[in-house]
């Protein structure tokens, strides 16, 4: 059976434009509460928390807290250091400096399309955006600041109070609010205007190359009727192209490392050992702007990440088992896990990867610091 | 005029009570509840080992799968009640029931509806809810959705290697319409029916599946897959 390619094209260009944002009047004076300016064919059934609706004001106080290195100890950084707009809110480095050149272990993750996703950092161990935004303060190898002390700063600062006043109808900052005003502004780094979303909304042609790596990109292989495939959105789902938002499906070992070797990941966070090496699978978005990859930053290139993919995968008793299952060739009866994509695929899948780099995302001034 | 019309509420209800061996609600309340069971055990997917009809040993990962369609059918009346944007994703680690609301009274005996997703709906990704293509169940977007997936890992029995299965079954060949009989529905009555999903019923029944012995065990199109179809088109899911 051949699988039909272009019924689909046309209906997915039925999507329309990006909606507007509905500015609602509120009844009362206070915050004037706003709507996500999401594009349609991204899922409509998440909705804001209720404690922390998205305000105008609110997303405005977010952004310069973002920006803000009083928040950190010795005033040298903000989240922006390690979150630079130019490279999709990711720093280039594989492990990111904080404070006092303190070098942490992990790879700074590129934030977009966050409202979502339901866990956040590599292993998951926070639960909300709100929970997320305050712990990089606190964080020795971070910004290293106790959060009573933040709490300090901004107050004794002339902007601020206000600032919290007309966001939340209160002066009395707290951990809490400082948590939900930077929420709100990440929720608006929306990326949504990429070559890939042009296609969606049927206004741009890909190249040969960049479809043929969008069928592969999303297509699990089946060596039996030779249907081949990357099987990459098997974990990178859907039009967002990150990782399931259930609970910890999205949660996955890609097979970086052998079994004497495998992070913790996951099982740091549910204390369940069938979770060992696993990590959230991040949104592809910009991907091309966010080198180095993976939790660890190991991989320089996406040459080197679809190499790994193709050719190096470690098995392990947690390896996924759409990884295990996935080859583009019929068992050899050796035991090694590969895909068995030809060079030429492998490349088409890259030209797909960059088709998902958004100038407007990255130039965004809305998204810029506030205080230049 | 207020007043008037209390009295015509209080009257109403007044008659309504004093006939209640007669008078039947216009409409109940049916909920269907499904239970997950494979080798006679609730089924996990956290680790725990099953083991298949063929003896072999596996251990579920996902278990996902669409209801579409339902309907309730009063045989004797020819009474029908169709679930409108009937589409409901179920998944051994999320959603496993499906509240039709308040439906017409009737002494329903019969429950119809389909696993998978129908050719109409298959054929458009620009839906939300349950059918909205960023899940996991959209295919490479040109093939509609998988109507059913089994995802985990077995021992091959012949070469001891840790292997995985993965069955996506989808495509509109596949979409299958399963018919129960219901006993103990009453008009009137508010209801919950269980239905039970049998993992087993998948590797048996017309087609017996030995893991070890296929070619590939990704089963997605083809043969196998209708294969698999066929073994969920009867007996897999089952009102208890
Ligand atoms: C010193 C560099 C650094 C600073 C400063 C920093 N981050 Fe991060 N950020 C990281 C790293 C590294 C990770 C991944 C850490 C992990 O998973 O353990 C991360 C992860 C995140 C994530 C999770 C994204 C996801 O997809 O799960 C969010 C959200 C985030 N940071 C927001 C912020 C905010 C808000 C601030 C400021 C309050 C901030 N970061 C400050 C380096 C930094
Ligand atoms: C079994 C699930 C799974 C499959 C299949 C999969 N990925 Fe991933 N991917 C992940 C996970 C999990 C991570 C994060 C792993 C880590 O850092 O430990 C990841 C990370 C990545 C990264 C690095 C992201 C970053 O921000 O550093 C890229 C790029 C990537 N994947 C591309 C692909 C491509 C291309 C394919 C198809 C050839 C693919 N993935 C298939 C789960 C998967």
């Amino acid at each position: 059976m051949r699988i039909q390619i272009p019924a689909w094209l046309g209906l997915v260009c039925v999507c329309g434009l990006i909606s507007c944002g509905n500015e609602m009047e509120s009844p009362v004076s206070g915050p004037t509460q706003i709507s996500l300016n999401s594009p349609d064919y991204f899922p409509n059934n998440v909705a804001m928390p209720a404690d922390n609706p998205l305000t105008e004001q609110g997303v405005q106080l977010g952004r310069m807290l973002f920006y803000e290195k009083k928040l950190s100890a010795d005033g040298s950084i903000s989240c922006a250091s390690c979150h630079q707009q130019q490279k999709a809110f990711s720093d280039g480095k594989q492990f990111s400096f904080g404070v006092n050149e303190a070098k942490g272990d992990m790879n700074a993750m590129s934030l977009s399309n966050l409202h979502w996703q339901n866990r956040f950092f590599w292993n998951g161990r926070a639960k909300t955006l709100e929970e997320q935004a305050v712990q990089p303060i606190e964080d020795e190898r971070e910004m290293n600041l106790p959060i009573e002390e933040a709490v300090k700063r901004l107050e004794a600062d002339t902007k601020y109070p206000a600032l919290f006043k007309n966001a939340f109808g209160t002066e009395d900052i707290n951990a809490e609010l400082i948590g939900k005003a930077l929420a709100q502004f990440e929720r608006t780094l929306i990326s949504a205007n990429s070559k890939f979303d042009a296609w969606i909304r049927n206004e741009v042609e890909l190249s040969p190359e960049e479809k043929l790596g969008m069928e592969l990109f999303f297509t699990h292989p089946d060596p039996k009727l030779q249907l081949r495939g990357g099987n990459c959105s098997d974990c990178h789902l859907g039009f967002l192209t990150a990782g399931d938002p259930n609970g910890f499906t999205g949660f996955h070992n890609n097979g970086l490392d052998a079994e004497e070797h495998l992070a913790s990941g996951l099982q740091s966070v549910t204390g369940n050992p069938f979770d060992k090496g696993k990590f959230k699978a991040p949104g592809l978005r910009n991907i091309a702007l966010t080198a180095p990859y993976m939790h660890d930053g190991r991989f320089q290139t996406l040459e080197e990440v679809l190499d790994h993919y193709n050719d190096h995968i470690q098995n392990s008793p947690t390896l996924d088992v759409l990884i295990l299952e996935a080859s583009n060739e019929l068992p050899d009866g050796s035991d090694a896990v590969k895909l068995h994509l030809s060079k030429d695929e492998r490349k088409a899948i890259i030209s797909f990867l960059h088709t998902l780099t958004d100038q407007e995302f990255i130039t965004n001034p809305k998204f810029s610091d506030p205080f230049n | 005029m207020k007043n008037l019309f209390y009295t015509a509420l209080f009257g109403s209800l007044l008659i309504f009570s004093s006939c209640k061996d007669e008078e039947i609600p216009a409409t109940m309340a049916i909920n269907i509840e499904l239970e997950h069971v494979l080798a006679g055990q609730t089924l996990e997917l956290n680790g725990k080992s099953f083991t298949l009809p063929s003896g072999e040993d596996f251990t579920p990962k996902k278990f996902k799968y669409y209801i579409s369609n339902v309907e309730l059918k009063n045989s004797a009346t020819g009474e029908t009640y169709v679930e409108p944007e009937s589409y409901h994703l179920i998944s051994e680690d999320g959603n496993k029931s499906i509240d039709l609301g308040m439906v017409p009274s009737s002494d329903y005996d019969q429950l119809v509806f389909s696993i998978g997703v129908d050719e109409v709906a298959n054929g458009k990704t620009d839906q939300t809810g349950d059918l909205d293509p960023n899940s996991d169940m959209a295919w490479n977007w040109n093939t509609g959705y998988k109507f059913l997936v089994l995802e985990g890992e077995f021992t091959n029995s012949k070469t001891s290697e840790r292997q995985g299965l993965v069955m996506h079954i989808g495509t509109n060949a596949n979409y299958k319409t399963i018919t129960q009989n219901l006993s103990g529905v009453r008009a009137g009555k508010s209801t919950t029916l269980i239905l039970s999903s049998n993992l087993d019923e998948l590797f048996l029944d017309p087609n017996t599946l030995q893991l070890s012995e296929l070619e590939s065990t990704t089963i997605m199109f083809g043969e196998m897959a209708g294969k698999v179809a066929e073994n969920y088109s009867d007996g897999f899911i089952t009102v208890k």
